[in-house]
């Protein structure tokens, strides 16, 4: 990495009883890059992110964002799920600022940038809304918003469009790539759908369970910004064989 | 939208209609003698007739009822809280609570009029919570443990503070648990008063009153005052059903009312 990491993680590792969930890791990523994840269950994928969130204290090793170890801390990463985690007593406005709500008091300033950021990204009519009144796509939007304004640097995105169908799924694809270009964030995105990994992201992780590692960490060169050609490109369909290879072997 | 009204409103009331002309009509065909079962007709008309007297009675067993629904539901949404927070006070609190369940109303009654007063409401009131607390208490307890451990999780990676998880989070996620276990309180709390001032022997209550009728042989009065007790306990569910809309906007609209807040709306293309 030419550019210094925003994240560094070195030999971070955890156990649960006798498993080993994360062997030894260690892990840099470049600021305003964006890292796919990709493994079976079980692979340690998910600890990894609770790991840098502060939700999960390491066995050992050391995380470091911008240069400060963040271990044992929180409040310092945006993070979104496949399940939304909207609350449905809360309007989408009330969704959108919940970070802020949950430790300070709001500010008009949080109220005007959720409308704005609501406008900009479609949603300008539903403020009002309560969650339930909107599509999966749209709930996944608005979780989405709700983890943008935190203006935290690092995304952590744990299969976020997991539970989409493929057509929306493809939508929010696109989607995310122009919020992501336009906000300059670090996006750490955890997925099952190899083809999702690679239309998306910078660099591919392929983690693999039982100890949880990284067995590859593969360059995606293929050209931004990517449209849904890129998905026949035969740059492309090399790297998919590569991680399907890494993820499957010889399996036939 | 016109037949679900119907089907809402009109039909219950139909059937409580249905209920009483058959009740009308056996008691004619069947010639049981009026001091065994009245008609109905005659038992509202005792009630009616006397409503001068009967009035301040019924106010007061209202009056008891509300006071003590209320008690209790302070009292149950505290235990719930407490229990779910503090693992040692659920520990040592559960199995008392419990057994305070297991313990018959009526048996405890007469030492709490002892203990609390001849001639007071108080241990009417005192009755009345120990029957809400109960089912308000538990559903407040299961509601909070049963908060989604992820969104829990999430407000955690935000940084944010117990206290404000528990406002914001945890409370409005147990305001559904919290009516249902009111609504089950809101049934028993007339009972609860009824069985309080049947063993209070402060002058007169709604209570002495239909034990009176039942020694004096009248029976329209006894049951005319049961169908009024009746009617009562199931206002009582209704407002705290109402109350309940009331409280969960988001359960029924899709769009929050615009009244708070002074915001300026944002224009809308309605083309």
């Amino acid at each position: 990495m030419e550019s210094p990491a925003l994240l560094d993680l070195s030999a971070v590792a955890k156990t649960f009883g006798d498993t080993v969930v994360l062997s030894p890791t260690d892990l840099a990523i470049a600021e305003g890059s964006f890292v796919s994840i990709v493994g079976p269950s079980g692979c340690g994928k998910s600890t990894l992110f609770n790991i840098i969130a502060g939700l999960l204290a390491p066995d050992a090793g050391d995380v470091r964002l911008e240069g400060r170890s963040v271990i044992g801390a929180t409040g310092h990463v945006g993070y979104m799920l496949q399940k939304d985690l909207l609350v449905p007593w809360c309007t989408v406005e009330d969704n959108i600022t919940m970070a802020a709500r949950l430790t300070r008091k709001v500010t008009a300033a949080d109220r005007d940038e959720a409308r704005h950021i609501a406008e900009r990204y479609g949603l300008g009519d539903y403020l009002n809304h309560y969650p339930q009144a909107l599509s999966g796509g749209m709930r996944q939007r608005v979780a989405f918003m709700r983890t943008l304004v935190t203006h935290h640097q690092l995304l952590l995105l744990d299969e976020p469009f997991g539970a989409l169908d493929a057509q929306t799924r493809l939508d929010m694809q696109l989607w995310l790539l122009d919020v992501w270009r336009e906000t300059g964030r670090t996006v750490l995105f955890i997925t099952h759908d190899v083809d999702e990994s690679i239309f998306l992201s910078d660099r591919i992780l392929v983690m693999s369970p039982r100890p949880g590692r990284i067995v590859a960490d593969l360059e995606n060169t293929l050209a931004r910004p990517r449209e849904i050609d890129v998905l026949t490109d035969p740059t492309f369909v090399d790297l998919k064989s590569q991680v399907l290879h890494l993820l499957y072997g010889g399996r036939r | 939208m016109r037949w679900r009204v119907v089907g809402k409103v009109l039909l219950p009331v139909v059937s409580i209609a249905l209920l009483l002309l058959l009740w009308e009509v056996a008691v004619i065909v069947s010639h049981v003698q009026s001091y065994i079962v009245p008609r109905p007709l005659a038992s509202i008309q005792a009630v009616t007739g006397n409503w001068g007297n009967l009035s301040p009675l019924v106010y007061g067993i209202i009056r008891e009822t509300i006071f003590g629904f209320l008690g209790g539901a302070v009292l149950g949404f505290c235990f719930g809280v407490v229990m779910s927070k503090v693992g040692w006070v659920q520990k040592l609190l559960y199995p008392q609570l419990i057994l305070s369940q297991a313990v018959p109303v009526i048996a405890i009654a007469f030492p709490l009029v002892a203990i609390l007063g001849f001639n007071s409401i108080r241990p009417i009131i005192a009755i009345v919570i120990w029957t809400v607390f109960f089912p308000v208490t538990v559903n407040v307890f299961d509601g909070l443990a049963h908060v989604d451990q992820d969104l829990l999780n999430l407000a955690k990676v935000y940084g944010a503070s117990k206290w404000r998880t528990f406002w914001l989070i945890e409370v409005p996620a147990s305001v559904s648990p919290l009516f249902s276990g009111l609504k089950i309180g809101a049934t028993y709390a007339i009972t609860g008063a009824f069985i309080g001032e049947l063993v209070s022997p402060q002058g007169s209550s709604l209570a002495q009153t239909v034990n009176t009728a039942n020694g004096h042989d009248s029976p329209a009065t006894v049951f005319g005052l049961t169908m009024l007790l009746a009617v009562i306990g199931v206002t009582f569910f209704l407002a705290v059903t109402w109350a309940e809309v009331l409280a969960t906007p988001w359960q029924r609209r899709p769009v929050a009312r615009r009244s708070r807040r002074h915001r300026i709306a944002t224009p809308r293309n309605d083309q």
